[in-house]
């Protein structure tokens, strides 16, 4: 395959589902299969990026071969290539950015800057960005609401949380994501359109060996204490043995501030824990 | 990428006509551009009633096997309605809900888009998302369009304009005479989210078989209509409003809605639904005598762009009527450029395939439905004569006699402010106008 230095990554998503009124749940629609705003916005930087530093861009998707035609559409816009990498997105969270990074290292298209849309439609994880940015060993900068395409060091500007930016430089292998309204995808040129649709041949198909499935991420829940085997209470009433298995009449302590290093701050909060019982102490088994 | 831009023919609008002609004309070994500004068919339309889908005979076998229906109307009923009454003249039949079928409720973006795939199976190239902005001309002679697109022209030896009611392409050729509003109407409609089961049940329906009711007499001053139908697990109810009236009078076409959904004969067949879509189109309403000319040089007018839409009454038909003149004009376009003459003599044709099939044999027989349906006294007079001679005859005023059904024709209407021989000519108006 020849060189691409940037890959913009879309995802194939519902962009209208219903939803159905007696669950609640989304219900796909037939005809709004297509890729959203942000996705659209991710290819026109890519777009931009490969005229201002001279090279190429390429469009890739991991989805089922039915994206294959609007993909064909998308990529009318004008990336040198179209990459569909066949895949079964249903197969579970962080697959697609384990696929995409298969096919984007060096052995396939060896690119050094992929761009993403910040958020699909498809309610996803929103993990592809920082999935594929690892399997590559890329640096990231996510959530870009301005970009300057211009050649050299890369300058974007990053949401922050309360209403604040960051001013990010991006050099060297990067992987991107923005907002819908970073850029607003160009017009494919009719004949490039016409073509597109009457055939989706232009549409590179890869197929991922079903032999070795992408690694899923290990399922992240949230850490739950176990339980702590209570001795049980002596006293002779039953309000009194609540008292004691409730803890309601002892003495709490109260909050307080302290003021140290982290180390010292971790360490008071590891006796803390300690102490409420939800660590072992040393020798001891919880 | 090899770029193409140029065809046999050039189909704009992806709605039942434009889909008919492209189907014709690629089934007949044409290459043929089908172009749809939305962003796929049927995302921008509506309508207020039932396909017709026989028509189809002629172009998909056993169409109804495959056509996106939501139900197969075995229930027709038209209204005549007051503000607190309503008389209903009510037919069924299950014959209706067998093949090959009488009429359907179906929703256009699925319809659409399986008639407009159906093309694409026989070779078309749809072309979504492209809004074509004007005629390309050589020579007086049309011999393309231009598109919103980049190098957005498409050159083609024919163009079928179906792009709708305002159907700019038809104006641009010079193919309208002057356009006047008293034409046209604009239709209202709420789809209401309802169980299938409570639909089934205040319908008196089964299975996929659903009712189409058609009401005249619940617009207040506005000269229109009403209609309701069942989907699978929706209702749709609308109105149809005369253009020119609602502009000139105060009445907003939401409101009179809400005042049909509140009307005793209708509240209780829609009541605790969920309003999932309020949506309005225009329609040409006026039929035979607002058709523009249907031919030029290179160019052919199909659809709703043709003012091909039937509203005569009891006889509500759009879909089937763009169906038939879509699939002529494909045909029509394919035997002129097989002769090699596209001028307007060349396409000629199509009007005379036209007139020897129903959609201009029944818009020329019924030309003057339009107008009676519209006119003061379908309008003002007939639901509330109906309505209180209805009354009249159903209720029992004992200890007094029955008063005899022409005694209570005759009181009505006087009371109504007619005369018997204004009665008369109107009903002879209406038997000629109906033939």
């Amino acid at each position: 395959m020849s060189e691409a230095s940037i890959a913009a990554c879309v995802k194939w998503v519902d962009l209208h589902p219903g939803v159905d009124p007696a669950t609640a749940l989304p219900e796909p629609s037939a005809h709004s299969w297509g890729f959203s705003e942000a996705d659209r916005a991710a290819l026109e930087v890519a777009l931009r990026l490969a005229e201002a530093r001279g090279t190429e861009a390429v469009v890739v998707c991991a989805g089922p071969l039915e994206a294959r035609r609007c993909l064909a559409e998308l990529a009318a816009s004008g990336p040198a290539r179209a990459v569909l990498v066949e895949h079964d997105h249903q197969s579970g969270p962080g697959t697609s950015g384990v696929v995409l990074a298969g096919v984007l290292g060096p052995r396939h298209l060896d690119v050094d800057l992929v761009v993403c849309g910040d958020m699909s439609n498809g309610r996803g994880s929103g993990s592809v960005p920082a999935v594929v940015a690892h399997h590559l060993g890329f640096a990231q900068a996510l959530g870009l609401i301005e970009l300057d395409p211009g050649p050299g060091t890369l300058r974007a500007v990053r949401r922050l949380d309360g209403a604040r930016r960051e001013v990010v430089s991006v050099d060297g292998p990067a992987v991107l994501s923005v907002e819908g309204s970073v850029a607003a995808l160009r017009r494919a040129p009719l004949g490039a359109a016409t073509s597109a649709a009457m055939t989706s041949e232009a549409v590179e198909v890869v197929r991922t060996d079903p032999h070795h499935a992408p690694e899923r991420p290990t399922r992240v829940v949230p850490w739950r204490p176990p339980p702590r085997a209570v001795p049980a209470p002596h006293e002779a009433d039953a309000f009194s043995r609540i008292v004691a298995l409730t803890g309601a009449m002892a003495d709490h302590s109260p909050p307080r501030s302290v003021e140290g290093t982290p180390e010292m701050a971790a360490e008071l909060i590891l006796e803390q824990l300690r102490t409420w019982g939800y660590l072992a102490r040393d020798g001891e088994q919880t | 990428m090899t770029e193409t831009t140029e065809f046999d023919a050039v189909v704009v609008g992806a709605g039942p006509a434009g889909a008919a002609a492209a189907f014709e004309l690629a089934r007949a070994g044409r290459s043929v551009a089908l172009v749809e500004r939305g962003p796929f068919p049927g995302s921008k339309n509506m309508y207020g009633g039932v396909v017709y889908g026989r028509i189809l005979d002629t172009l998909i076998p056993r169409w109804w096997e495959e056509m996106p229906v939501q139900r197969w109307v075995t229930r027709r009923q038209t209204m005549l309605m007051t503000g607190h009454q309503a008389l209903t003249i009510d037919y069924r039949t299950d014959t209706w809900g067998r093949p090959p079928y009488n009429g359907a409720t179906a929703y256009r973006p699925d319809f659409d888009s399986w008639l407009a795939d159906k093309a694409v199976q026989q070779g078309a190239t749809l072309l979504c998302s492209t809004t074509v902005t004007g005629l390309l001309v050589e020579g007086g002679r049309t011999v393309g369009v231009r598109t919103d697109r980049p190098d957005g022209d498409l050159r083609a030896g024919v163009v079928i304009a179906a792009d709708g009611v305002n159907s700019f392409l038809a104006k641009e050729a010079g193919l309208y005479g002057e356009v006047s509003a008293d034409n046209y109407t604009v239709g209202v409609k709420e789809t209401i989210a309802l169980p299938r089961e409570v639909i089934d049940e205040r319908f008196a329906v089964r299975g996929d078989h659903g009712v189409d009711i058609e009401i005249i007499g619940c617009t207040g001053e506005v000269p229109g209509g009403g209609f309701l139908y069942t989907n699978a697990d929706t209702v749709a109810v609308g109105l149809v409003l005369s253009l020119p009236a609602l502009a000139a009078g105060g009445s907003r076409p939401e409101e009179l809605l809400a005042a049909l959904k509140a009307h005793p004969a209708v509240a209780p067949l829609v009541e605790g639904g969920e309003v999932k879509e309020y949506s309005a189109h225009v329609i040409p309403e006026a039929g035979y005598d607002m058709m523009p000319e249907l031919v030029g040089d290179g160019l052919l007018v199909a659809g709703d762009a043709a003012a091909m839409c039937l509203a005569a009454g009891v006889w509500l038909e759009g879909v089937n009527f763009a169906i038939g003149s879509g699939a002529a004009a494909g045909r029509a376009a394919h035997a002129a450029l097989r002769s090699g003459d596209t001028t307007a003599a060349g396409l000629a044709g199509y009007r005379t395939r036209l007139e020897s099939s129903f959609v201009l044999a029944d818009h020329r027989k019924l030309r003057e439905a339009p107008h009676l349906v519209m006119g003061d006294l379908a309008q003002r007079q007939l639901p509330g004569l109906a309505c209180d001679v209805a009354e009249a005859v159903f209720q029992v005023t004992n200890p007094d006699p029955k008063p005899g059904l022409v005694r209570i024709a005759r009181k009505q209407i006087a009371r109504h402010g007619l005369k018997l021989p204004t009665v008369a000519r109107e009903t002879i108006r209406a038997l000629r106008a109906y033939g």
